[in-house]
């Protein structure tokens, strides 16, 4: 019995164009690249969560370390206390002299922005805050 | 003055064409499968700009975004939804999965009033959720 490599007859001379492949491969590469959204990078913020249900002892024992995020005088606020904060520079000022034990809790009104009521939780746990509590206004 | 042919060979340089087309095809693939993340995932908005806790993400299975608009979207791929049909969608996802706090995402845009996110948060705290993550977007 003989074995020959009848294939390699009539192969001399034959090749395949790569040309047109590498052309819809470029193509598609183009697409890619073009309807490709590329993801910004996203981090969060866990702040605890309790519902102000007229707990007026708990809220009373806890009052000088709630910040309430609100709107005055068509401007936001924080208030600390009897305090009134406009810029988030001086929340973190005042933050940072709180004792950090009994932790914070924000409660901001429905008329502020997210990103306003956002920064005081992030203020918070910049200032070394480890109980922050957000408190939605139930109203 | 005399104008010969140069004696020297001209060598046609061949070009190895295996590793590019190796290097496209991978990157067609990554881009496809970026592509595919980014859609599946996300819903465009501006989130708040924070540094975030910077901790390590544990994977989120109930993504629920709000638009500065107020339309609540858990499903990337459908429309609005209302807040009691996200009751209806928190119940069943507790009920099968029995998805825990940490589980549970809550992108809400930067510019929209905290009105929307506040009733979200009740709700949530109205199923036992003693926390929640709020997303945020890192520069």
């Amino acid at each position: 019995m003989q074995f020959t490599n009848s294939n390699r007859r009539g192969m001399n001379g034959a090749a395949l164009s790569m040309s047109s492949m590498i052309d819809v491969t470029f193509l598609l590469l183009i697409y890619f690249i073009v309807s490709t959204v590329l993801a910004k990078p996203e981090d969060q913020l866990t702040p605890a969560l309790k519902v102000d249900q007229g707990a007026v002892v708990e809220e009373s024992l806890l009052e000088p370390q709630i910040i309430l995020v609100q709107q005055h005088d068509s401007q936001h606020v924080y208030k600390i206390g009897t305090q009134l904060l406009t810029s988030r520079k001086q929340l973190a000022e005042v933050l940072l002299k709180l004792p950090k034990g009994p932790g914070v809790v924000i409660k901001a009104d429905d008329t502020v922005t997210v990103g306003f009521a956002i920064a005081a939780i992030q203020e918070s746990k910049n200032a070394g805050f480890e109980k922050v509590t957000y408190v939605p206004d139930s109203n | 003055m005399a104008f010969g042919r140069s004696k020297n060979r001209t060598i046609i340089p061949v070009v190895e064409m295996t590793p590019m087309i190796d290097i496209i095809f991978l990157l067609i693939i990554f881009f496809m499968v970026a592509a595919q993340f980014a859609q599946q995932a996300r819903v465009d908005m501006n989130l708040p700009k924070e540094i975030g806790e910077q901790k390590k993400q544990q994977e989120n299975s109930f993504i629920i975004n709000i638009l500065q608009d107020d339309t609540l979207i858990v499903d990337s791929t459908k429309g609005g939804i209302s807040l009691p049909e996200l009751e209806v969608l928190l119940q069943n996802k507790i009920a099968t999965d029995s998805i825990s706090w940490d589980k549970l995402l809550i992108r809400a845009d930067e510019n929209g009033k905290t009105e929307l996110l506040n009733q979200v948060l009740v709700l949530l705290h109205r199923f036992n959720f003693t926390a929640t993550k709020i997303a945020t977007e890192t520069n």
